[in-house]
């Protein structure tokens, strides 16, 4: 159970963002991608989800072995991938239960029974510590950067995917919201779920621990390692990075 | 040409001034500034004709459908150019309220009648208000006396089925001081296989105190049906009225809707809902009228295009001189879903005292992709997701009509509507996606 990326060149209206990105996830791990801001790691997530804006012009995606690459976003959905954004849309006039309750119901055959939907979500709002009045919410409407984030998670807890790409899912949180993300994720986190968390900053990892670092420059994946590599990227900077890449490509 | 005469005499001098207003106007072409043009140049007036029907005890099958299955207080049906049906539950008659057809109350309720016809409408108002005015056969008459709390709906209902038709048609109601009571109107057309036309003339005068709601659900069908009417309401001192009119259907459809609060203390709240589609024309203009300060309002407006359809939409807030203390704002929103369709949303605003707020805002848009691409990251399919944001869209309005049966029938119009329209919706949203996916992939250099 994996989620393979294989040379991949992705390029939105006419310019190039991608040049080459390999990256394997397996079942089981959790991932972290980091980069600065134009890097392309969003545009790294959004394909991986089969934005239709962003083209790919070469390479793979492979989902167990099935190349994804032309899959629409809802079967690859449908087929266990998951992708928290860092910026969700809002849907007016559609609750969070309502919406939770379509998505889960997208994957079933037979749709779930209104009273075990009810049971069911209220179980997951329970474990991540939501308060139950905010599923009557319309989704994302009106809502705190730190509810957002909530509402992702508890979507992610919900669809119970294989792997899931989590967009600066830390973006824009104060401290008390990263923990509740943090703890969200390592709530979920375990031997059915591969995660790759893309981050700018090491924050979240303060909480999340990755088994693996990949950091992302330019579009491309420059260093691969331990958790030990977000530690010097704290210590050092992308900067330091940048230069050793360069260095190593003189 | 219809007969005019009603052997009433005020009435008849009314008609026959009506008469000669018809006849002197021109069948008009309606105008602004723009590209917006309303024009009858398909339509064979000539061709139509008023039609009379038998009496019937159920309500015609075909409008089963529509009217649903809750209780009602009172219902009444007038199908062509006759009142076919009237059904008015005891407790109503008992608590004085009036539920008849328009020509019966002028016989029966003669001052009433006299009081309060056309106390806000006028046969000047154009060819088709006169010919309204002139030529009404049936029509409806609802009087709620004062202090009376009615249940149950009132409900009226105009039919066209068969084509060839013309209904000219009147509803006046009249609802008393401090009484409560919700009305609904439905105007609704069978598929028939030509022409026909109603036009038609509302006025409700809600007393002071008094607190209504009123739902007007049109529902033209998809043949040839026009529509060209005029819908007033006039709220007194201390009196509320929350109107909800609905229009998902009709080959070309011209009305004015204007709401009126004419006394201090009135408040009205003005929600309506439009659903074009095929090569259908609809053109709304609306107006919150403030002839009184310490008024209040609130108005919201939305609408969504599919196929060749045409939608026009313009909504005025007007508050008169020395109607001070004032408060209201309008908003409009316009949702296309074709690539064909067009249509506009405009708000405007008169204003001609101080001391007052008013605000509007209008929006003409798409449905947008990255809500698209978020619903089917969650495994929810394309068609699916539409149908989510579409109903989601209009949600705020359906919210506001009063009862569970015209909120499902809105729905499931609504989602009709969309599931034949779903190749089109598809087509339009990937037209709009930046990369074009059935191209292939370009050269990229190493």
């Amino acid at each position: 159970m994996s989620l393979e990326i294989k040379n991949l060149h992705v390029r939105i209206e006419e310019r190039e963002i991608l040049h080459g990105v390999d990256l394997t996830v397996e079942k089981g791990q959790t991932h972290a991608l980091m980069g600065p801001n134009g890097s392309g790691k969003s545009t790294l997530a959004n394909t991986i989800m089969g934005n239709p804006n962003y083209e790919v012009t070469d390479g793979q995606i492979l989902f167990n072995g099935d190349d994804i690459t032309e899959a629409d976003p809802d079967e690859r959905a449908r087929a266990g991938l998951f992708m928290a954004f860092q910026y969700p849309a809002t849907i007016p006039g559609v609750s969070v239960a309502n919406f939770l309750r379509l998505a889960v119901n997208a994957r079933r055959d037979e749709p779930m029974k209104v009273k075990d939907f009810g049971k069911f979500m209220r179980e997951n709002v329970d474990m991540l510590k939501i308060d139950p009045s905010f599923v009557s919410r319309y989704l994302n409407e009106g809502f705190s950067g730190g509810e957002k984030k909530r509402a992702e998670i508890l979507q992610m807890a919900m669809l119970k995917p294989e792997i899931a790409v989590l967009d600066e899912t830390d973006s824009g949180l104060d401290i008390d919201a990263l923990r509740v993300v943090a703890d969200g994720v390592n709530a979920l986190t375990g031997p059915d779920l591969g995660s790759l968390i893309i981050t700018h900053y090491t924050r979240i990892l303060n909480y999340v621990r990755p088994q693996f670092v990949h950091i992302m420059l330019d579009g491309r994946v420059v260093r691969e390692g331990g958790p030990e590599l977000a530690d010097e990227l704290e210590e050092k900077g992308y900067d330091f990075v940048r230069e050793e890449v360069a260095a190593g490509n003189a | 040409m219809p007969e005019a005469t009603t052997g009433t005499t005020w009435l008849d001098d009314l008609r026959a001034e009506a008469l000669k207003a018809y006849e002197a106007e021109p069948v008009p072409t309606w105008r602004r500034s723009g590209f917006w043009t309303t024009s009858l140049r398909d339509l064979d007036l000539d061709a139509l004709e008023t039609r009379h029907y038998e009496l019937s005890d159920i309500p015609p099958p075909a409008l089963a459908d529509a009217l649903g299955e809750d209780e009602v207080g009172a219902i009444i049906v007038q199908r062509g150019a006759t009142t076919i049906h009237v059904e008015v539950a005891p407790e109503l008659t008992e608590q004085g309220v009036i539920v008849c057809s328009l020509e019966t109350a002028v016989k029966e309720h003669p001052d009433l009648v006299r009081e309060w016809y056309m106390r806000r409408l006028s046969h000047e108002e154009g060819k088709f208000a006169a010919a309204a005015a002139a030529f009404w056969t049936g029509g409806v008459f609802i009087y709620v006396p004062k202090d009376v709390k009615v249940e149950r709906p009132i409900q009226t209902a105009y039919v066209i089925d068969e084509p060839g038709v013309a209904q000219y048609a009147h509803t006046l109601a009249i609802v008393g001081e401090n009484s409560e009571c919700s009305i609904r109107e439905y105007c609704l057309g069978t598929a028939i296989d030509g022409q026909a036309l109603h036009a038609g003339a509302f006025e409700l005068y809600a007393r002071p105190g008094s607190n209504v709601r009123l739902a007007h659900f049109h529902d033209w069908g998809p043949d040839e049906i026009y529509d060209i009417s005029t819908k007033r309401v006039e709220i007194a001192r201390d009196a509320h009225v929350d109107w909800v009119p609905v229009h998902l259907g009709g080959r070309l459809v011209k009305q004015v809707l204007d709401i009126v609060t004419a006394e201090k203390g009135s408040d009205m709240r003005h929600t309506g809902l439009y659903f074009t589609e095929r090569d259908e024309h609809l053109d709304l203009f609306t107006t919150d009228r403030h002839e009184e300060g310490h008024t209040t309002g609130d108005t919201v407006w939305k609408g969504a295009l599919t196929g060749n359809s045409r939608a026009s939409y313009e909504g005025l807030i007007h508050i008169v001189p020395n109607a001070q203390e004032s408060h209201t704002y309008l908003q409009t929103h316009q949702m296309l879903l074709s690539q064909k369709a067009k249509g506009d949303a405009i708000p405007s605003l008169i204003v001609e005292t101080d001391s007052v707020s008013a605000s509007h805002g209008g929006t003409v848009g798409e449905l947008d992709e990255e809500q698209i691409f978020y619903m089917m990251s969650r495994g929810i399919s394309r068609p699916e997701a539409v149908r989510v944001l579409v109903e989601g869209y209009f949600e705020e309005v359906v919210q506001r009509l009063s009862d569970e049966g015209m909120k499902g029938l809105v729905r499931q119009r609504i989602a009709r509507k969309l599931e034949a329209a779903e190749d089109q919706v598809a087509e339009f949203i990937d037209s709009r996606v930046r990369v074009d996916k059935t191209a292939p992939p370009a050269e990229v250099a190493p």
